[in-house]
């Protein structure tokens, strides 16, 4: 219909569409679930396969427990895990089994409908010793069963505390206060050689999830005036210079492990997580730290351990196409056999028992004293945070008002004031 | 949106006028420039409306609704409307991200433009200075976060160390601090951006005709009357396109303030993307943060529609 | 004059190098230890350079299929982007028709928009479309934006329309001013919008992130991404493939910025 250079539009259009055609034939890639041989393939959606040894054991493990079944990781980033899961979902995505990364996102995949309920696989459950089991249960319901449960311990450097002449045994029962004048004690040189006599994490819940778990407070409850101490605490060791100044640490994206396997902290309140970092590091040589685990200090020293944790599950998703297959496999990673996989591979497994705790002290590298056997078997680990429909706006305020009071721009008691008001207002 | 608009002139406009013997008809006029602009726009126009316009359209339909992004969506009018303008968040991320657009905008701009006209003259190196100064762009964010923080430390960082030499005896906090945080973020991002803004002013500057800047010369203009009566002008619709590419992204900052201070101490640099992410892909409320980004959409559109006219007013 | 210039020169060299603070702060930790990359205060030369990190990083992920990837869908993005956008652009700049501006304004306003907001509807469709997990979807998503045709048409507000006339008086018909006389005449601009493109996309995350599952799909910034773990991350890791990761885009923009010098010889301040 039109004149001459008509021909370089088609020609244009050509190359485009056939640039896409070619596109299209070597975009495609995914891989049908179905897998011959009458195996069920099912899809495990978890994160950093190759850096998390715990996910390939039990995959393992499973697969030699149940021929029938093969299980395919689908490999997500760890970093923003919930963001693909909850735009997968949406999607209408069919993989089989999820990893529950953390008890918030699972609540909000539960209430939306896109979980399975597994009520009958939990029955089946000792609540006793199946730690965390309880944060999974929403109206008698559960839609997901917990395989791992971290919960918190004291790290100490051994050679800071021998060049102190401070005895390990002291660590056994660690008051908060014995630990701010230790911390005290420890903190030597200045400059780019100062030792700090600990170290704490620029997270809300080193102050806040440890005063609530150790004092019975309620984080969601609206009046925070059980922060209070370990507050004073902490912000009375940072100004001894006991501690690398929160803001510091914030601003320069300190990270724990610097600070503890470079020797730069003594004592380090953390996850047992890290105690699998550890152990892998002094094995490939990345550190030469000398180790040791404590029970994370008490508000009283009358025995008891009481700390928090936070539980790793598995769900099926509602989707799924082989759910009798999946369901199978999340009921056999909450089981002893899956329990006793995981602590091989240095990760705390959910069910808690002395051939478990035994499994684990196993390892070679892991500290096999007194008190590293007493950090490992906490009387009462209490869920990091309550879950509820509220959780994360609270989280978010605490959050905010925590990194206030750290770097001084608000006092404390007006930062722990705000903290009551903006929950009751905002949330409420 | 549409009634907003200048009405595009009909009648005696230039093109196709195909120098035929018979003029046609207007009407067939119109509907032949119809056709020869849509042939144009239509290979980008059909990727464009499917899968950017539409979602666009959809997303802002979710802010009358309820929306876990699963379940059916339920149609709550304006509840989120209301629930937006009683939520003091909200109102602090608005202030927040005018605050660092206000800072943004017209410093980046001159950066940019200052840097594009000194590297746009035969200079030795110069291919080096534009490479250095690109590359704050292109550098991991987590350097430049780890970088600019250790520059504005309070106590031990070089920039308060010089201020304390000049006589200042209590410099700022910067990054630690609630007043100072986002002026240090508007300082980095600026520092980041420029690198950017400058690659579009270089373009831009190639068009302007050289006889100009002789002809001027041969008058006896200085160069800083050279720079405003020629360069500034010719560059016109260069700057159009970057003031309103960087308003955009001044409103819609996300990336850096999430490293740099993740919107804090407290809520002092919290921006509305964060609070659009956190709302929606977080929290799973999908209609909320819609409408959070609408509030978004209307202020940028009511931005770009000014400076779209007063662009057409100096253009006539 | 001359100590002017003297000065300004200086001045743009101390400049550069205090821009290139922070990526001399990524190649030292590239050579350094992960427990040593974020130590205060900052060390600036490592204690002990482990070269080695750069041989290491190619065992740990599959980084050539990684930078492959990334290579392809950076190019077919940028080719398919300054192809059509230049090509729309001379619809919205030189032809006049009814509904024009306001189509304009329309693909501004959805730049407006974050992504964050519409990012699960377009998720929705490109798995409707089946789509998704493949680098398809990744093109389609990136290679129509509203930017390459806003960028292009502004500089194609520019070009004076006397000379598009005296092609027309020739005989050329609108496409063939589009390919003959426009296009060249806009190297620099072409030139900015590949570059740009090329890095963003290049640098993109989020997108790659959402749309690609299989690791044979992945990204540089996937892979690099991957050394982020649950609750700690290899950081030493992430700074040595960063540093490779920015040499691609280092040679397009030597490649690129040569085109802007063209056009006049010299210009401004003397």
């Amino acid at each position: 219909m039109k004149r001459r250079p008509l021909s370089t539009v088609v020609s244009t259009l050509a190359a485009t569409a056939a640039a896409l055609a070619l596109l299209t034939a070597c975009g495609g890639g995914s891989s049908d679930s179905q897998a011959a041989g009458g195996k069920t393939t099912v899809k495990l959606a978890l994160w950093n396969y190759a850096t998390t040894p715990e996910f390939k054991a039990l995959i393992d493990g499973f697969e030699k427990a149940n021929p029938d079944i093969h299980v395919e990781p689908v490999d997500i980033l760890s970093d923003d895990y919930n963001e693909k899961l909850t735009t997968m979902l949406a999607g209408g995505d069919s993989t089989d089994i999820l990893t529950m990364k953390n008890v918030i996102g699972y609540a909000q995949y539960a209430n939306r409908g896109q979980l399975l309920p597994l009520t009958d696989e939990a029955s089946k459950l000792d609540p006793a010793k199946q730690s965390g089991l309880d944060a999974y249960k929403i109206e008698d319901k559960y839609f997901a069963l917990p395989y791992r449960q971290d919960f918190w311990v004291l790290y100490y450097n051994k050679t800071l505390l021998k060049q102190a002449g401070v005895p390990e045994s002291k660590l056994e029962n660690l008051t908060w206060s014995d630990y701010a004048a230790l911390a005290k004690s420890l903190t030597k040189g200045d400059g780019g050689s100062k030792v700090y006599g600990a170290y704490q994490h620029t997270w809300r819940s080193v102050v806040q999830a440890t005063a609530a778990a150790q004092s019975g407070g309620d984080l969601l409850g609206g009046d925070y005036g059980f922060f209070k101490d370990q507050y004073q605490m902490t912000l009375d060791l940072q100004k001894a210079g006991a501690l690398l100044p929160w803001a510091t640490a914030s601003t320069q994206k300190v990270t724990y492990n610097s600070m503890f396997s470079t020797g730069k902290a003594a004592l380090m309140p953390m996850g047992t997580w890290y105690a699998a970092t550890l152990l892998a590091d002094t094995k490939s040589g990345k550190t030469k730290v000398d180790w040791g685990v404590a029970p994370l200090p008490q508000r009283q020293a009358d025995g008891k351990v009481t700390t928090f944790g936070s539980p790793t599950a598995f769900a099926v998703n509602k989707n799924s196409k082989h759910a009798d297959a999946a369901k199978k496999f999340v009921a056999w990673a909450a089981s002893e056999e899956g329990a006793t996989t995981i602590a091989k591979a240095g990760v705390t497994p959910s069910l808690q028992s002395q051939t478990i705790l035994d499994t684990y002290f196993a390892l070679p590298g892991v500290p096999q004293d007194a008190v590293a056997k007493k950090a490992f078997k906490p009387d009462q680990v209490v869920l990091e945070m309550p879950v509820t429909d509220k959780t994360a706006d609270v989280d978010t305020i605490l959050t905010e008002e925590h990194e206030l009071i750290m770097t001084g721009e608000k006092s404390l008691d007006a930062g722990l004031a705000e903290m009551s008001k903006r929950v009751k207002n905002e949330v409420g | 949106m549409t009634s907003t608009t200048v009405a595009p002139a009909q009648a005696p406009s230039q093109p196709p006028s195909k120098a035929g013997p018979k003029a046609p008809s207007p009407a067939r006029r119109r509907w032949r420039s119809i056709r020869l602009g849509w042939s144009f726009i239509l290979p980008n126009f059909l990727g464009f409306a499917t899968l950017t316009l539409i979602p666009v359209l959809a997303s802002l339909a979710l802010s009358f609704l309820d929306w876990d992004s699963y379940s059916t969506p339920k149609w709550v009018g304006l509840a989120n409307v209301d629930r937006m303008i009683h939520n003091e968040t909200f109102w602090t991320a608005l202030r927040n991200t005018a605050y660092y657009a206000l800072g943004h905008v017209p410093l980046t701009l001159c950066a940019a433009l200052g840097f594009a006209v000194l590297l746009n003259q035969k200079l030795r190196g110069v291919s080096f200075f534009r490479t250095a100064l690109f590359f704050p762009y292109i550098t991991s964010l987590v350097a430049v976060a780890v970088v600019w923080n250790m520059l504005l430390s309070p106590d031990v960082g070089p920039v308060n160390q010089l201020l304390r030499a000049i006589g200042i005896d209590h410099p700022p906090g910067w990054t630690t601090s609630t007043t100072w945080a986002m002026p240090a973020v508007i300082l980095a991002s600026v520092w980041r951006d420029l690198g950017y803004y400058m690659i579009l002013y270089l373009a831009g500057l190639q068009t302007i005709p050289g006889e100009l800047y002789e002809a001027a010369q041969v008058d006896g203009a200085s160069a800083w009357q050279r720079f405003w009566s020629i360069t500034v002008p010719s560059l016109r619709p260069t700057t159009f396109f970057v003031l309103i590419m960087l308003t955009i992204s001044s409103f819609k900052v996300f990336d850096l303030i999430q490293v740099m201070t993740e919107g804090g101490p407290g809520r002092s640099t919290l921006v509305l993307s964060q609070v659009i992410f956190r709302e929606g892909i977080t929290q799973g409320r999908f209609g909320y943060s819609s409408a959070v980004s609408m509030v978004l959409f209307v202020i940028v559109l009511t931005i770009t529609l000014v400076q779209f006219r007063l662009q057409r007013r100096s253009e006539r | 004059m001359n100590v002017r210039r003297g000065v300004a020169y200086g001045l743009l060299v101390v400049l550069s190098i205090a821009v290139l603070v922070p990526f001399a702060w990524m190649v030292s930790s590239s050579l350094k230890l992960d427990n040593e990359v974020f130590s205060v205060p900052v060390r600036w030369i490592p204690a002990e350079f482990h070269w080695d990190n750069f041989t290491k990083i190619w065992a740990r992920i599959p980084l050539l299929t990684y930078l492959r990837n990334s290579v392809f869908l950076s190019l077919s993005i940028t080719a398919l982007q300054v192809l059509t956008g230049s090509f729309a652009a001379y619809g919205f700049a030189k032809v006049r028709f009814p509904g024009r501006d306001a189509l304009f304004l329309a693909y501004i306003a959805t730049i407006a928009v974050p992504w964050q907001a519409y990012m699960v509807p377009q998720y929705i469709i490109m798995q409707k479309a089946g789509l998704v997990n493949t680098h398809l979807s990744l093109i389609l998503l990136q290679a129509f934006s509203a930017f390459g045709v806003f960028l292009m048409r502004q500089y194609y507000l520019t070009i004076p329309d006397e000379l598009s006339e005296a092609a027309r008086l020739d005989g050329l018909s609108e496409y063939g001013i589009w390919a003959r006389i426009i296009l060249p005449l806009s190297k620099p601009a072409l030139a900015s919008l590949a570059l740009l493109t090329f890095v963003n996309t290049w640098n993109d995350y989020m997108g790659p992130f959402i749309y690609l599952t299989d690791n044979k799909l992945w990204t540089i910034q996937l892979g690099l991404r991957s050394f982020v773990g649950l609750y700690d991350a290899e950081f030493a890791m992430i700074m040595t493939g960063s540093v490779l990761s920015v040499l691609p885009i280092l040679v397009i923009f030597l490649l690129g910025q040569k085109y802007f010098v063209r056009g006049i010889a010299t210009s401004g301040l003397k």
